[in-house]
């Protein structure tokens, strides 16, 4: 299943601004949330350096690579914007040239980090989360859904 | 010569029928497994890209390639991070091999014409070609798998020294007997050993562990006690390349006494120690092992691996399996449903003593070389098997896993489970 991004979205899934967050689930199901700040989009596919072997989120990201479950992420940008994407990790580099030019790079920012791997994940959907936008596609979809308060003519009260 | 398996795709489950039969085993792993067992071949599109590429392979490096010869890889690895150590050629001729095919430049695993998944091969690291001060190419001082550097003491194992007392699956021993009649010293040059691991080193990411293994030997007041001073002289050498103690190291290496574990270990800083058992029930090692029989016994070898877990702490020791070679006729176990219920009750009291197996794909040769590897639905039931005792008692070994060693399918499918 392949997703397209437009620029716009891009451009927020790459700012060093924006706060984004990996959602991964374990082998039994249980459901474990990271901050990720090294996610970005590249070639068509989500990029994540992880760097600590133990954590979940690498024990999760191998789990969902060899059994083909999705995992999710959440980019929220300095503005409004919200975007979600779900996708299936396809590969991880833990060796290479690519490989330790991230663990150069991870290491610059914390002479104590390691790197685990670079992960690539296959975006299989993508969802708009920013609420303005989220609003008017409950309102066009939902009409019955929302309180009344909100429908009330301020004249009839006057 | 291999004893082939005639129809023998008729006669034992297809790959698709274990990946079927194993739903919770990953299919990268089962494939890993079954390449291992079957081995592998280049196709000419993908031999001509692979000696195109800057790739470690076994002309190269040891035996030096003459003009026009096609390289020969000596490892694989695979999309989630799973290393194959060897596999080209291995048990060629007893079944039908993997063929590596090129598509769109990129390697693929193929068999029957079906293409199974996307490989790639060992990367040369920076230092391979620099040489040492005695003009010693490093490569061959030194070797590495993807994440590790190889570090070895002695070429030979001395169990081979009496004729019938070598390991009958080996061929380190025959190799080494061979090596020293050519001339060349039984122990490694530890000044170019630490030449060539600290010139390693420097390339930033390449490796995450040094593995330092040793031919066996017997010699000193008590047996193994020459054996651990030429390791300590090794690490002399070896540890003023790093500012700590404790060194991120996994000593493979014969089944010491309490003494020689602790002199080693505060000597060396090593973390990680492993002694292979290599044959998981006793009447069958005395058989396949003769010499580690004669010599210390599986009862005794045993006991001092786990007395090894008091020394290292729980999660640093771990003991290696041939995994295969207790199918070996004609003593060996005559069906493979017997051989993983003695197995996995042998590798249980391990576990129960905080010692984890791990086990490899056995490659037939030495004494053993007209032998046949078991199935893969046997093997891929000995990973699930070993990995749920090892998941019983929350066993971990870091230091033996994809990363760090890339040669065992049970602790590859253990890395979601620690």
């Amino acid at each position: 299943m392949s997703v397209t991004l437009t620029q716009e979205v891009i451009d927020v899934i790459n700012s060093k601004d924006t706060a984004k967050v990996l959602a991964t689930i374990d082998k039994d199901g249980r459901v474990n949330v990271a901050f990720k700040g090294s996610l970005h989009y590249e070639d068509g596919l989500l990029v994540v350096n992880e760097l600590l072997e133990t954590s979940q989120t690498n024990k999760n990201l191998t789990y969902s690579l060899w059994f083909d479950k999705e995992v999710a992420a959440v980019f929220h940008g300095p503005g409004a914007a919200e975007y979600q994407i779900k996708g299936i990790p396809r590969k991880v580099l833990i060796e290479g040239p690519i490989y330790e030019k991230a663990y150069i790079a991870a290491q610059e920012r914390n002479s104590d980090n390691d790197l685990a791997g670079v992960w690539y994940i296959e975006p299989t959907e993508f969802r708009n989360l920013t609420l303005p936008v989220r609003i008017a596609e409950q309102k066009e979809k939902y009409p019955i859904i929302g309180h009344l308060d909100k429908d009330v003519n301020p004249e009839y009260y006057k | 010569m291999a004893t082939k398996i005639e129809n023998w795709r008729e006669k034992e489950l297809s790959i698709e029928e274990v990946f079927d039969k194993y739903k919770e085993i990953p299919k990268i792993v089962i494939l890993k497994t079954d390449v291992h067992r079957r081995g592998y071949i280049l196709s000419e599109k993908a031999q001509k890209l692979f000696n195109e590429g800057d790739y470690q392979s076994q002309a190269d490096t040891i035996f030096g390639k003459k003009e026009g010869e096609n390289k020969i890889p000596i490892g694989l690895i695979f999309r989630d991070g799973t290393s194959l150590v060897g596999g080209y050629l291995t048990n060629y001729g007893i079944r039908d091999p993997y063929v590596i095919d090129e598509i769109d430049g990129k390697f693929y695993l193929t068999d029957n014409g079906k293409v199974y998944e996307e490989v790639d091969f060992w990367r040369e690291p920076d230092f391979y070609r620099k040489k040492t001060s005695k003009g010693t190419p490093m490569g061959e001082v030194v070797n590495v798998r993807p994440q590790r550097l190889n570090v070895a003491i002695s070429r030979v194992c001395h169990f081979w020294d009496k004729p019938g007392e070598g390991c009958k699956y080996c061929n380190v021993g025959i190799n080494g007997i061979d090596s020293v009649k050519h001339g060349i010293p039984d122990l490694f040059d530890y000044d170019e050993v630490a030449e060539a691991v600290a010139e390693a080193v420097k390339q930033k990411g390449r490796f995450a562990m040094i593995m330092v293994t040793t031919g066996s030997i017997l010699t000193g007041e008590h047996i193994f006690d020459d054996e651990v001073d030429e390791i300590i002289k090794a690490f002399e050498k070896l540890k003023p390349i790093f500012k700590t103690h404790d060194l991120k190291v996994q000593l493979i290496a014969s089944a010491y006494d309490k003494e020689q574990l602790k002199r080693l270990k505060e000597a060396t800083g090593i973390i990680g120690y492993t002694s292979d058992i290599e044959v998981l029930n006793k009447d069958l090692f005395n058989w396949i092992c003769p010499g580690k029989a004669a010599h210390v016994g599986y009862d005794e070898w045993k006991k001092r691996i786990f007395d090894a877990v008091e020394i290292f702490g729980e999660g640093n020791v771990n003991s290696g399996i041939v995994g295969g070679v207790e199918l070996a006729q004609p003593n060996g176990f005559k069906t493979e449903e017997e051989a993983l219920e003695k197995y996995l009750a042998e590798a249980e009291d391990f576990a129960k003593h905080g010692v984890p197996i791990a086990y490899i794909v056995w490659g037939v040769c030495g004494i053993f070389h007209n032998q046949v590897v078991p199935s893969l639905d046997y093997y891929v039931a000995l990973a699930k098997g070993l990995n749920e005792i090892n998941d019983k008692y929350n066993l971990k070994s870091y230091f033996d896993d994809y990363r760090r060693c890339g040669n065992h399918p049970n602790t590859d499918i253990g890395r979601i489970y620690w």
